[in-house]
């Protein structure tokens, strides 16, 4: 885990960030009318929730996440070998999904972890979401005042035609990425307490920065143009910027709310990204412009088919010798044990990860091993993650 | 739910939405229901726990100890009210254990008088 004394180790990043913060709250105060809430200031690179009791419910949420998968999680996985074994079937064997879901559909000591799962992620989505509506005028007029502003840029395409695939809510999050015109504040607070109960703290963006520090560069060195496809709230795109400040890093996203908050946040963090509404799989970018295309955990949230037009969009716009890095889960031919079976089909089917079973049933190296070369023994950017080091011939 | 009430552009379309709400897990709706009061009652009671710390915190640092507060002897008049509003609220949360559930929906009335 990367500690908070390594990303404000600098002493010139911390003298740049007071400078930030001084102006966050001049553009604050001068905004202040427009909600019921005085601004809480920040608490390192992320902007402390803006009531005490958002911020409580958030905790509770979080500690909620963490007890549930070390002991609700736990008792549900107990209580469902204990109903195989009831069945005379062994654990270990390779079971179909169907063959998982009638042994189990109907057992409340199993089920009781997916509902209690379900409710607290609602209420973490709910309690946000109902914060940023009920201050809407303050919050779109802290949008509408950095759209234009630099450093950095934004894109906005208002009539661009959102594809049917994207407006899913992902994550049973209300609105998903294009649905919400909070989609962007929501989606990365909610998203902090996925991190800390998954993989670690992410407040601070210490995994985004530390998987942009990991990323692998073209063999000659030259890294002047990067691309993150489904850049999200930006935080990659941000952690790029950051490893590579002479560079010129565009993040893409289908959700205008999405790249409206990334540029906003990066734009508070005195970072010069450049954010753009579009395609992956049409990013409108020249042939060969990239020295580095990346994504970061975005594939599992699109159809297969979606996938190799990205991939095939990723390769028109990496120059030769260029590197593609899509960061995502592993896939393709990954066994699971009964119960992981039966966890993955919840989180697809009730948690709304609706294009996660396509992606997990594709082989997502092979198919960009159809257009890249790959990397053999390459490192992984973000450890138990797929490594995917793919290079343009 | 989208779209604030205003002119301003927002940039969000409509979403598909997801049907969570419609799920039963535990073989009964009601169940489930419970489920999600359940932690939401969690979500609120942490926040009035977590309030307190903090309202005890900034007292602290303005002179007021928890020492003094853990030592703090209430009046008759005091425990007298906080007592009564204890019984209300161990009634209003707990009280429903004391249900006796031997009726099922399609009963008629018990015989009265």
């Amino acid at each position: 885990m990367i500690g908070r004394r390594t990303l404000f180790g600098a002493a010139t990043a911390s003298v740049a960030f007071g400078t930030m913060l001084r102006q966050q709250v001049a553009e604050a105060a001068t905004m202040g009318a427009a909600g019921d809430f005085s601004p809480r200031g920040a608490d390192g690179r992320l902007q402390r929730l803006a009531s005490l009791d958002l911020e409580s419910q958030q905790d509770f949420t979080l500690g909620f996440r963490l007890m549930h998968g070390k002991k609700i999680r736990a008792m549900s996985m107990n209580a469902f070998d204990r109903v195989l074994a009831s069945k005379g079937v062994d654990p270990a064997t390779p079971l179909s999904l169907e063959d998982v879901l009638a042994l189990v559909e109907n057992e409340p000591t199993i089920n009781i972890a997916t509902k209690a799962w379900l409710a607290n992620q609602q209420v973490t989505w709910k309690t946000l979401q109902d914060h940023f509506h009920a201050n809407e005028d303050f919050y779109m007029s802290e949008m509408e005042a950095a759209d234009k502003a630099g450093p950095g840029s934004l894109e906005l395409n208002p009539t661009m035609n959102i594809p049917d695939y994207a407006r899913h809510e992902i994550h049973i999050q209300p609105g998903g990425y294009v649905g919400d015109p909070f989609a962007g504040h929501i989606y990365h607070y909610g998203t902090n307490s996925f991190y800390i109960s998954v993989i670690g703290h992410n407040e601070q963006d210490q995994i985004h920065k530390a998987t942009a520090a990991r990323f692998p560069i073209p063999e000659d060195g030259k890294v002047k143009r990067i691309l993150d496809m489904g850049c999200g709230v930006g935080q990659m795109t941000v952690a790029l910027k950051e490893r590579f400040p002479d560079a010129e890093v565009w993040g893409i996203d289908v959700g205008g709310p999405m790249v409206r908050y990334a540029h906003m946040r990066s734009r508070r963090l005195g970072v010069g990204a450049n954010f753009a509404q579009r395609l992956n799989e049409d990013s409108k970018f020249p042939d060969n412009h990239f020295d580095l295309v990346v994504s970061y955990i975005v594939h599992h949230e699109l159809p297969a088919d979606i996938t190799r037009k990205v991939i095939a969009e990723a390769h028109r716009v990496t120059r030769p010798g260029g590197v593609y890095y899509p960061l995502d889960f592993n896939s393709g031919g990954v066994r699971s044990p009964a119960h992981g079976m039966y966890g993955r089909w919840w989180d697809h089917r009730w948690n709304n990860e609706v294009w996660s079973f396509e992606y997990h049933n594709m082989d997502f190296t092979a198919e960009i091993a159809k257009r890249f070369s790959m990397v053999k023994n390459a490192k992984a950017a973000l450890p138990g993650f797929g490594v995917r080091h793919a290079i343009k011939a | 739910m989208a779209a604030p009430e205003s002119n301003r552009p927002t940039f969000a379309t409509d979403a598909i939405p997801s049907d969570v709400k419609s799920g039963v897990f535990l073989g009964n709706s009601i169940l489930d229901n419970v489920v999600s009061c359940l932690i939401a009652m969690g979500t609120e009671l942490w926040s009035t726990k977590r309030r307190l710390k903090v309202i005890e915190a900034v007292m602290a640092k303005n002179g007021v100890t928890n020492d003094m507060i853990e030592k703090y002897v209430p009046s008759d008049a005091e425990k007298a009210e906080w007592e009564k509003d204890r019984d209300r609220f161990i009634d209003l949360t707990l009280g429903p254990m004391s249900n006796e559930g031997i009726r099922d929906m399609a009963a008629g009335f018990p015989k009265r008088g």
